[in-house]
């Protein structure tokens, strides 16, 4: 195209001279740009060797632990800032920036003993005051105010107070008794930061800069573009197994694929494509490596209004969930069938939605729960999903549950769709079955219980059970691990009659890189934490 | 050169249809490169009206179709004797699916051109006829809509209406309604103030006719013959812009029909892998489709209104839609 | 000379005024349109985990819940006072989004406009000489079909075919992991930044970044300059001293290129000028097709965080200088050209 243009504007030069000198202008821009172009092609070798560059469609809030409650954030923010325990080599929480915190006569009061010799980014010593300042902050009215609709308060909400014991112990003080208090030890909003370079009453900006104790100092942060990392010497345990690291950012995950595969970047976490997972998988030089995941999907009822106030009507449901197929046609195995709402690989697990209504759809037997409702078939439902929030495989996965529903002629379905934030405005309030999904904020099953079940619980969909709200009870205030994994157990079977909500599917964790890329599997367990520092290049 | 002679006379014939017969007669008389664009406009314009209107006929499947009685179709399946353009990542037909998604297409263009001619060319009339205040007003609200971002209007329009009616082809039609509005009263304002100093409109004046009568019989039927091709150019736009809401997920969602914009969202990823057929066939229904509509509206340009033979003053012409994507 | 200057003045004193009511309308569109539409940012950001009573709680700590005639005063007033606030999603300053995000969009329309100028008023130019030949036939026809073309669409097959089959090009972002890590911004216009560092490779590596995107925006924008321009060039073709000019004897090629040809392109500036109020929405499309941290590809992920503040901010002051580039157009028209002035 370009070339006819310069033929072209060649013949009008000889008689305007403004004109030519304007045409030639752009065209040498244009040749210049071909020719760099053509000149350097080398897909595969763009990017330094000890410097790990990692792909992302998650977005960022406020880097500041106590501005952000999303995923994205955490995953960046999990390389700088460290927490009293974190999930550092596996699904289960260990001590990290404490060397242990115990209950103290009930779990309403839990002691930590801090661990000596840590240093922050900017060199100064860790200790309880950093501890105190930093759960302080995060409900500081002022930075609530800052951090808006992202702050991770509502993780802290049983905190009372803390208080120093010493300069290497604090104690929390708690509102109601919190068996798994470690666990919250562990989540974004409890990162630590030090109490003389951050304020106490006002977030760090993105820009400004950001100091913890972890493996990586972010050393440059472009809104949207990317974060730039370099490996913490002084780091207090092992070095990060790189000596560089960026994450950049993608808006589709189409281009990141494509980023990917010329080389530009090494790995990518966090989301692509059913489709382009599949044919990543057939790319050379690119591994797709996949584990243990964490995030589920759900179709919430609504038990309060018709017609799914009737319990036979919410079981002929379940009796349809047509997971296998979701799993196989519409994510093409990258994700696996879920029977309960704590997902398989964490202690507790049953298949309680598998025992009772079967791993595949059973026509027959949802036709006999709408018999025993007194309904008409086919029933017709409003379904509920959104385009915007959980991938656009959402329109093939609903698509699917439309499909079966309506097998036999049980139910007749409509799909109905709306954006994001009008969804989240409503949820239960105006829909009576629509999709959800959920990251663990700490990878306990509790936190795939309590959220959901529990008397008003965020779905909004009316879900009350007398003998719920005690089991719930019972489960925070147990003392032994093997009795909360009991009481989960008979919380999924109560669950599972009930069918407030319905599980669909658990995700894996993905990430494909280069092939050059080392320890990958090390970091895909249910804790759902890209450890980047555990990532080299060879 | 082969300009078209310019039609003064009135032809004879019903009195109520004189202006639209001096409308038209030109089209009869286009020649040359403009009666070829014309015709050949016209003809992919048509063939895709029939495509719509004889859908129901000619489509081989529904548009969210997945089986037959033999069985469920294959998922992402290379183009086929059962299925000519392939099938996409929810089984359904890929060549079905751009059939509905023709008549999706033309319906949402119908309704918003309606909508936006209904209110855009009065409101023109008004505002360039009487001036004063409410010109003022006018032209001023409009600009603000024209300076607005027009993706942006539309999704946030798509917001509100969503709410009340879903995210179907009224919301979508609405939408872009919105963003062509100011486009018809800008042209037809100017055009009519042009008009209004014209002599037979000063006759009609001395003669003592009502303001509205002559805005009627006289303005009107001169300033709606800038209309047609400019509605025709229009549609072509307005094709793009709601293929862009889909593009980016804010359109028509796939419960409510087949739309040709989000299927290449939807293919964005199918692509990258070497999977053609889901993207490239509606991509090239779109452009086909604007091509004719954009032929037609040119070819009609030339010949009803040529404005290469008369323009009230100014260098630059706004009656030409500068919109680019 | 003198009455000239005066009604000049006067004509650019009343097009300025006229701004005023402007953006304050649009202030108002925004503002409204946005608080009106289902969803805020709370509910965006945190819904789907937390308790509809805990969002209500924080939108109360927000003062979403207010009155919305006191948060449009609140609002306006903080915009007279020159503050456009922060971003709510991530605390950014709407001045620096415009600045940083505005200088990506910046150097890649600015490259697209001269694809789009050197392409279509070349063909534009050849078309209208060449009026009813085959030349003009085939440069409307190519004209209107890229212009026909979804800029998401050409985007996606020149990524494939240069991105991916070829390999040539980069298909996103504005330059590699590294170059972005170590370049140092002063203008935010990457190709200047690197010049001034005087780093070649890093330049290269940009200008590589660019091609993709500017010329898929710049051949789209192509279609509508070869419309313009033909039109202008036969429209000059019949004026009166062109005709003159003729019937002076002088060269057909001389009057061609040298009147029809000049005077042909002083409309294309001001649709050059137009074309900047269009820019923003295709810049939405073509920024999210080829990641392009541009202001575009900003707006439209506010847009879905509902992140009243940033959206407010960046339609206002994008709006403010389309209208500036406008008035300029405008009397730069009226300098030239005093039957404009009316």
């Amino acid at each position: 195209m370009p070339a006819r243009g310069y033929e072209k504007g060649d013949q009008m030069k000889r008689r305007s001279r403004g004109l030519r000198l304007g045409v030639l202008a752009s065209v040498v821009a244009l040749v210049v740009a071909f020719a760099a172009g053509a000149g350097q092609s080398a897909p595969g070798g763009s990017t330094q060797a000890g410097v790990l560059v990692s792909g992302t469609t998650d977005a960022i809030t406020n880097i500041d632990p106590a501005g952000n409650y999303d995923f994205g954030t955490f995953t960046l923010g999990a390389n700088v800032f460290e927490h009293l325990y974190d999930a550092r080599n596996g699904p289960k929480i260990v001590p990290s920036l404490a060397t242990g915190c115990q209950p103290r006569g009930s779990t309403r009061v839990w002691r930590c003993n801090l661990r000596r010799g840590v240093k922050f980014h900017d060199g100064s010593d860790f200790d309880s005051a950093d501890v105190k300042f930093s759960f302080d902050r995060v409900n500081n009215r002022q930075i609530l105010r800052q951090a808006a609709a992202n702050t991770p308060a509502s993780l802290l909400s049983s905190l009372r107070s803390v208080t120093t014991n010493g300069r290497y112990a604090v104690t929390f003080n708690l509102k109601n008794a919190v068996s798994t208090w470690p666990y919250f030890l562990a989540t974004g909003a409890a990162g630590i930061v030090p109490s003389d370079a951050y304020q106490g009453n006002r977030l760090q900006g993105n820009t400004q800069p950001q100091i913890g104790t972890g493996p990586f100092r972010l050393v440059r942060y472009t809104p949207g573009q990317q974060a730039v990392f370099e490996r913490f010497d002084d780091y207090w345990g092992p070095n990060a197994k790189s000596e560089g690291l960026i994450l950049r950012y993608y808006t589709r995950s189409s281009t990141m694929k494509l980023a990917l595969e010329r080389g530009e970047i090494d790995m990518a976490f966090q989301t692509f494509t059913p489709t382009e997972l599949v044919d990543l998988g057939e790319t050379r030089n690119v591994r797709v490596h996949q584990g243990q995941g964490a995030v589920i999907r759900y179709l919430v009822l609504n038990v309060e209004r018709e017609p799914f106030d009737n319990i036979n009507v919410r079981r002929a449901v379940a009796y349809l969930m047509p997971r296998q197929a979701i799993a196989s046609r519409v994510y093409r195995g990258t994700v696996r069938p879920l029977f309960s709402m704590p997902p398989a690989g964490l202690p507790g697990h049953i298949d309680a939605f598998a025992s009772r209504y079967g791993r595949t759809p059973n026509v027959a037997a949802a036709r006999r729960e709408l018999q025993a409702a007194g309904v008409t078939m086919p029933l017709a439902i409003d379904v509920w999903y959104t385009p915007t929030r959980y991938g656009a495989a959402s329109a093939d996965e609903y698509a699917e549950i439309k499909r079966s529903l309506e097998r036999g002629g049980v139910f007749r379905v409509t799909l109905k769709t709306a954006e994001w934030a009008q969804y989240s405005s409503v949820l239960g309030n105006q829909y009576n079955a629509f999709q959800l999904g959920w990251f663990p904020d700490y990878a306990d099953p509790e936190n795939y219980v309590l959220s959901f079940y529990q008397d008003g619980n965020f779905t909004e969909n009316g879900y009350s059970n007398p003998r719920m709200t005690r089991l719930l009870n019972q489960e925070q205030a147990a003392t032994t691990l093997a009795r909360r994994i009991a009481i989960i157990r008979q919380i999924q079977v109560l669950a599972a009659a009930d069918v407030p909500i319905i599980p669909v599917w658990q995700g894996n964790m993905v990430a494909p890189a280069r092939s050059n890329v080392r320890g990958i599997p090390s970091t895909l367990d249910a804790a759902f934490i890209m450890r980047y520092w555990k990532l080299s290049k060879s | 050169m082969a300009v078209p002679a310019q039609v003064e006379s009135v032809p004879a014939g019903h009195k109520r249809f004189v202006g639209l017969r001096r409308a038209f007669a030109p089209i009869a008389e286009a020649r040359g490169m403009a009666r070829t664009m014309l015709w050949l406009g016209a003809a992919i314009t048509l063939g895709f009206v029939l495509v719509a209107l004889l859908a129901p006929v000619i489509a081989p499947y529904e548009f969210d179709q997945f089986r037959t009685s033999e069985g469920r179709f294959a998922q992402l399946e290379a183009p086929s004797r059962d299925h000519l353009m392939g099938t996409n990542v929810q089984s359904t037909d890929v060549l079905s699916r751009i059939i509905w998604g023709t008549q999706t297409e033309l319906k949402v263009v119908l309704i918003s051109l309606f909508f936006s001619i209904s209110i855009g060319v009065p409101l023109g009339l008004l505002s360039g006829y009487f001036g004063g205040k409410l010109d003022r007003v006018l032209v001023l609200i409009m600009d603000a809509l024209f300076v607005f971002p027009f993706l942006l209007l539309a999704i946030v329009i798509a917001f509100l209406l969503a709410d009340k009616v879903g995210q179907g082809i009224f919301t979508a039609a609405i939408a872009i309604t919105v963003v062509y509005v100011p486009l018809y009263f800008r042209v037809v304002r100017n055009h009519t103030i042009s008009i209004r100093e014209e002599p037979f409109v000063e006759a009609a004046r001395a003669l003592g006719a009502k303001p509205f009568t002559i805005v009627r019989k006289y303005v009107f039927f001169n300033v709606v013959q800038n209309v047609p091709p400019l509605a025709t150019l229009n549609a072509a736009d307005a094709i793009l812009t709601l293929t862009a809401l889909g593009f980016l997920g804010y359109g028509i969602q796939p419960s409510d029909g087949a739309e040709w914009g989000y299927d290449i969202q939807r293919a964005v990823s199918d692509a990258a892998s070497g999977i053609w057929w889901t993207g490239i066939f509606p991509g090239l229904a779109i452009v086909l489709l604007v091509t004719g509509l954009t032929l037609l509206g040119e070819g009609l340009n030339e010949t009803i209104n040529p404005v290469l033979r008369k323009r009230p003053r100014g260098p630059v012409d706004f009656s030409e839609p500068v919109e680019s994507e | 000379m003198a009455a000239k200057g005066t009604s000049l003045r006067q004509y650019l004193v009343t097009r300025l005024l006229l701004v005023i009511p402007m953006v304050l309308i649009l202030l108002t569109l925004v503002f409204l349109l946005m608080r009106v539409a289902p969803g805020d940012p709370v509910s965006a950001a945190l819904g789907g985990r937390v308790p509809q009573e805990e969002l209500d709680r924080i939108r109360d700590e927000l003062g979403f819940n207010r009155p919305i005639l006191i948060q449009y005063v609140e609002y306006l007033g903080d915009v007279v006072r020159g503050d456009f606030g922060v971003a709510t999603t991530d605390r950014r300053a709407i001045s620096d989004i415009i600045v940083e995000n505005g200088a990506a969009t910046l150097e890649l329309t600015f490259f697209a406009m001269v694809v789009a100028v050197v392409v279509g008023v070349t063909l534009g130019l050849l078309a209208g000489r060449f009026r009813d030949t085959w030349i003009d036939g085939g440069s409307r026809l190519f004209g209107i079909v890229i212009y026909a073309m979804p800029v998401f669409f050409l985007g996606l097959m020149a990524q494939l075919f240069f991105g991916s089959y070829l390999g040539w090009l980069p298909t996103s972002d504005r330059a590699s992991p590294l170059v972005d890590a170590t370049l140092e911004t002063h203008t935010h216009l990457y190709t200047i930044d690197t010049l001034i560092a005087g780093d070649w490779d890093a330049f290269v590596d940009v200008v590589k970044h660019l091609i993709l995107p500017a010329v898929t925006l710049g051949l789209v924008t192509a279609g509508v300059f070869i419309r313009l321009v033909r039109v202008n060039v036969i429209r000059t073709m019949k004026d009166d001293y062109i005709e003159a000019a003729r019937a002076r004897g002088i060269d057909e090629r001389a009057v061609v290129y040298h009147h029809a040809f000049k005077n042909a392109l002083v409309p294309v500036i001001t649709v050059v000028g137009l074309t900047v109020a269009l820019l923003l929405s295709g810049a939405i499309l073509t920024e999210t097709t080829f990641n392009w941290p541009g202001i575009g590809l900003t707006l439209f992920t506010y847009l879905g965080n509902r992140d009243y503040t940033a959206v407010q901010g960046i339609v206002i002051l994008f709006a403010l200088v389309v209208v500036f580039a406008s008035l300029i157009i405008d009397f730069v028209n009226a300098y030239i050209d005093p039957r404009i002035r009316y």
